[in-house]
């Protein structure tokens, strides 16, 4: 049923939000109708309680939507609207129409470390889909450029390059998949740490490498691979970049009073269900 | 999309209740071994060890219970690598046997070599060794030149193989030969054979590596008479065989894990301090993160041999996150510990770091180079 509710928004997404409708938002255009199109969708209270009229969605079941947001690099802020509006129902809150951001939700609705936590763990999904994107963007166009007589993902450098790109692209997915991967309704601090720190690595290693397998077409505005890129490189950073979190994570180990490494790893992810 | 199959996947239970009985095990039986011989890790070579460990039924645990086995799950078999790993218990006897060897001749073995070495691995008291590498047959495994010549008893073995890990310890030799063809016949003509290393025409010759330990050897065949029942599978069908080898050699946690001894034993350093430096705790944090991540991809991947798929391509992508993780570890440790070059080492630690740091090298080279795994990933990809 997850999988399936993941391939109705993937679909739904493409449709709604294609690269023209991110190329023009992104460059000042009017975001109203991609907005009209979210807010009557119903997906943007995914996260709420059914008693209050949402989807009630368990987090894990919400992770493939996120990534789906990085893999179409929606220009608006659809993630942060959703998470805020379940933050809203469980405060007690009349709902909020429009994009909300979590900055704007005040202390006791939702406490700057919790604010923190989930940027950290919507942001490894966002990267773990934009990466997805990027790998299959230079995958493919690895295999259809030519030079020198034949396909340049023929060349070994050019194919090592990718394989490290599919790496660290499986390696975000499951970052992201820890990150959401705790029956509470909010994220694990820690877990998103390590999402966080992991994926935020990440980015910078599969944007960088699908410039390098694009060259300079990679660079245009016409090209989509930017659009992806550039929110890569947002991504990596936003909330905490992956030496911010990585204190985080060894504050955590610390705290813990573990000191051998998979004691610490095993109580950690001892709460995280696929 | 390309590899989404790894999901995150717990282990199940009754696997994970065998984690504490064997920590329980290795806390008494390794008493007082010293840190730098546990930071041997999986390469540390101890018969005894392995026959207690195989009384307690803990070596095939993954194999059917008839033939010895455990009769346990890949989940039971990950959490008792784990701990393994974690105590740094010497393995290496019985560790080609237990993942590669045992399983290789039940999959493809006939009853009676089932039954004359199966048991015997189970119980610690039969080791192997892998026979592929070759003076001039080293990623290109295709190429290898040791021939097996049929005779009127069965076949007669001829060449050279090299690196052989134990040799020189262990009693039988899983060997790849070219059987029909030349070196140009690359994947046909190649079959795998059970080769008892006490045999005449049989020497070998261990290997000083920079550690100064010999773990490695060079092994010389000359006229060695084999029964045909030396024979694994099908003559010719080597390659398949291989192929299916490497993968149970790949996937598990041992390629995460190499420096975990190391690790722990710097994190011991660190717990000493009143409060590490804030770059030491982000070292720890981002390794302890990596880690975790990693940690979850093979199990991701052992759900996948779980349910009967082969996964070669998430074997390979695996591996080359782990040893990467396990070269990181130990350069990553000596520049935390150098920045503070004036305060001294314990000396276990020390010794500690000298051993992993010169011996990483290998991490990536064992079981199939970077370079070959990231050409089989990008093989995955279709680019190749």
């Amino acid at each position: 049923m997850q999988d399936e509710l993941a391939a109705a928004f993937d679909s739904w997404l493409a449709a709604v939000c294609p690269p023209a409708v991110v190329r023009a938002i992104d460059a000042g255009g009017s975001s109203a109708t991609l907005w009209r199109e979210i807010e009557s969708s119903g997906y943007l209270d995914a996260l709420v309680p059914e008693a209050q009229g949402g989807a009630g969605l368990k987090l894990a079941a919400v992770r493939p939507l996120v990534q789906a947001c990085g893999t179409h690099a929606v220009p608006v802020p659809f993630v942060e609207t959703m998470v805020a509006r379940a933050e809203l129902a469980r405060a007690g809150h009349e709902r909020a129409d429009g994009p909300l951001a979590l900055a704007g939700l005040d202390d006791a609705t939702l406490p700057a470390a919790a604010r923190a936590t989930w940027i950290a763990a919507t942001t490894s999904a966002l990267i773990a889909g934009a990466a997805e994107r990027v790998l299959e963007l230079a995958s493919t166009y690895a295999q259809q450029r030519v030079q020198f007589g034949r396909p340049i993902g023929s060349f070994q450098a050019v194919q090592h390059r990718l394989a490290v790109m599919a790496e660290q692209t499986c390696t975000a997915r499951m970052a992201a998949q820890l990150a959401f991967a705790v029956p509470a309704p909010r994220p694990d601090r820690t877990l998103a740490a390590i999402a966080k720190c992991v994926a935020g690595e990440a980015a910078a290693i599969v944007a960088a490498g699908g410039h390098a397998v694009h060259g300079a077409i990679g660079i245009t505005a016409a090209y989509d691979l930017q659009l992806c890129t550039r929110r890569l490189l947002a991504w990596r950073t936003e909330g905490g970049s992956p030496t911010y979190w990585a204190r985080e994570v060894g504050t955590a180990w610390w705290r813990s009073g573990e000191t051998r490494a998979l004691d610490f790893a095993l109580a950690r992810l001892a709460d995280a269900q696929g | 999309m390309f590899l989404d199959t790894l999901s995150l996947t717990r282990i199940p239970p009754d696997d994970e209740a065998l984690r504490m009985p064997v920590r329980a095990f290795l806390e008494e039986a390794l008493v007082g071994v010293p840190t730098e011989v546990r930071a041997r890790s999986w390469s540390g070579f101890d018969a005894d060890f392995s026959r207690r460990l195989g009384e307690r039924g803990w070596i095939g645990l993954t194999l059917p219970i008839e033939h010895g086995g455990g009769g346990r799950s890949v989940f039971a078999r990950f959490v008792l690598v784990e701990e393994l790993l974690r105590a740094g218990a010497p393995v290496a006897a019985h560790w080609i046997a237990d993942r590669q060897s045992a399983p290789q001749i039940l999959r493809f073995g006939t009853i009676e070599q089932a039954r004359r070495f199966v048991p015997g691995v189970c119980r610690g008291e039969i080791f192997f060794c892998i026979g592929m590498s070759e003076p001039n047959s080293g990623s290109d495994l295709a190429s290898v030149r040791t021939r097996a010549t049929r005779t009127a008893s069965g076949w007669r073995l001829d060449g050279q193989k090299i690196w052989t890990t134990n040799a020189h310890r262990t009693h039988f030799m899983l060997a790849l030969a070219r059987t029909s063809g030349d070196a140009s016949s690359r994947h046909a003509g190649l079959s795998q054979f059970i080769v008892d290393l006490t045999l005449p025409g049989i020497t070998i010759r261990p290997i000083a590596d920079l550690n100064g330990e010999a773990d490695f050897c060079e092994v010389f065949f000359d006229g060695v008479e084999l029964g045909a029942e030396a024979l694994l599978g099908e003559e010719g069908d080597g390659w398949k065989q291989v192929t299916s080898e490497l993968a149970y050699e790949r996937s598990g946690p041992e390629r995460i894990y190499a420096s975990l001894i190391l690790l722990d034993e710097w994190l011991a350093w660190l717990r000493a301090l009143d409060r590490p430096s804030e770059s030491s705790l982000a070292l720890a944090g981002r390794i302890l993160a990596v880690m975790s991540v990693l940690r979850s991809l093979s199990i991701a991947v052992t759900a996948q041999l779980d349910a009967g798929a082969s996964p070669l391509v998430e074997s390979a992508l695996v591996k080359d996150l782990g040893t990467t993780l396990e070269q990181f570890i130990p350069e990553a440790i000596a520049d935390a510990l150098g920045e503070d070059p004036d305060t001294p080492l314990p000396e276990s630690l020390g010794r500690t770091l000298r051993h992993v740091a010169q011996i990483a090298p290998a991490f990536s080279l064992r079981g199939g180079t970077r370079e070959v795994l990231r050409g089989m990933i990008a093989r995955g990809l279709g680019l190749r």
